[in-house]
């Protein structure tokens, strides 16, 4: 009884900690690049992102983990994008209704959560198996680890592209007299790529598992 | 023969039965799902109107000072695009406190460099003279196309002259009048709104003066 009560918090915080590094969504299982390529040319509008996929993942594991007994195995795949469906709606009227600048900037990319891969991923294998707390903790971990690297991305991106990080500025600009030059490239979509691959690159050298 | 019928009922019933196991779960979900979903867009669709009637009136107010409050036409004014085809487009009347009219608001859309750049364009009252643009959408270039935005070229359309536009290299931007300064580097984007800004003017002028909303018919 005792040993089992001690497992417990252990297993939780191995759950959390596998999602921010060990698995970490976008860096170690690649899943999910459509929003990181597309919406981390600032930090403002990938962090909006990260909150709203955090928020569709745990709904989505709460509600996956809940029926996962009543689930028949080939109509599974129809429940999780229904379940998914539903709350990236209700997310996307928030994000209209409270935060209409930053529902513009992200446009179509925050429906697209429902074709999200590691939403679909963490319900399948993760909350259709596992009970409500772990799928709690595990979307948690996710959507976090997600949320930070997006971040980091977007930081790179928008402190060379604009000499700011979250629209303070950082690095003085030459037009105030400054030495900075805006490097437009890091914006645009190829920024993003060139960026995301060096962090990718990192990561394997970091892990120790080189190609 | 009727034991043959009641096998076919018999089968039908029990197709019914596991058509029902297989899928309960996913037709409660959506009724479920459905209600959620509608309760939450009745509580906030209000509130995203009102954003909505806010962000039009904070840009037209930028480009119309005197402007307080926006009543949309009710006579429809059809524009045509590239290839024969017909465009809506919503005008807006822009009063004065005293309800006054001070000017004309519409929605503006063409293709860009890099995709549809949508435009919030203001007139005055007689549709003489153009005053200013704003960028709703764009997916110009940063750095070079987007410089759309700014004041170097957006400063140009104020005054113009609401007619045909057009798009030159070299000259005075402080010059107001039908000829635009390209931004260079961005020539494809300068053109578009050139384009887009003219072939709206032009079409909707023509239209309202043929309604006798504005022009020689009637004075406003």
């Amino acid at each position: 009884m005792s040993n089992s009560s001690e497992a417990k918090p252990a297993l939780y915080s191995q759950t959390l900690l596998v999602g921010l590094w060990r698995e970490n969504p976008t860096l170690r299982l690649l899943l999910g690049m459509c929003p990181t390529l597309a919406v981390t040319a600032a930090v403002k509008p990938a962090l909006t992102m990260g909150c709203c996929v955090i928020f569709v993942l745990v709904c989505s594991n709460i509600i996956v983990s809940l029926m996962r007994d009543l689930l028949k195995p080939h109509v599974r795949i129809l429940m999780f994008t229904l379940t998914i469906a539903a709350f990236v709606t209700i997310a996307d009227l928030f994000l209209k209704a409270f935060q209409p600048d930053m529902s513009e900037t992200l446009g179509p990319y925050v429906p697209l959560i429902i074709v999200n891969c590691i939403i679909i991923c963490r319900a399948e294998a993760c909350a259709s198996k596992n009970g409500l707390v772990i799928s709690i903790i595990d979307a948690v971990g996710m959507g976090v680890g997600f949320t930070l690297t997006l971040c980091v991305l977007a930081s790179i991106r928008e402190l060379l592209a604009t000499g700011a990080i979250f629209e303070i500025q950082i690095l003085s600009l030459v037009k105030d007299g400054g030495w900075f030059v805006k490097w437009a490239a890091m914006g645009m979509p190829v920024g993003a790529f060139i960026t995301l691959g060096l962090m990718l690159g990192l990561v394997n050298i970091v892990t120790g598992k080189r190609a | 023969m009727s034991l043959c019928l009641r096998g076919k009922e018999d089968s039908q019933v029990n197709k019914l039965k596991h058509f029902v196991q297989q899928s309960w779960l996913l037709i409660v979900a959506s009724f479920f799902f459905g209600l959620l979903i509608a309760v939450t867009n009745a509580g906030l669709s209000p509130k995203i109107e009102q954003n909505k009637i806010n962000k039009r009136n904070r840009l037209i107010g930028a480009l119309l000072p005197e402007a307080r409050s926006f009543v949309a036409l009710d006579t429809q004014i059809e524009i045509e695009s590239g290839g024969g085809r017909k465009e809506k487009v919503e005008v807006f009347k822009a009063q004065s406190e005293s309800g006054q009219c001070v000017g004309w608001s519409f929605n503006a859309s063409g293709s860009g460099f890099a995709d549809k750049i949508e435009l919030v364009v203001a007139v005055d009252a007689k549709f003489e003279k153009v005053a200013g643009f704003d960028v709703l959408s764009s997916s110009e270039t940063p750095g070079f196309g987007d410089q759309i935005k700014g004041d170097y070229y957006r400063s140009q359309y104020k005054g113009a002259p609401a007619g045909e536009l057009k798009l030159v290299s070299i000259g005075d931007p402080t010059k107001i009048d039908s000829q635009i300064i390209a931004i260079s580097g961005a020539t494809v984007s300068s053109e578009a709104v050139v384009e887009i800004v003219s072939r709206f003017v032009t079409q909707i002028k023509e239209q309202m003066q043929k309604k006798g909303i504005i022009g020689n018919v009637k004075q406003q």
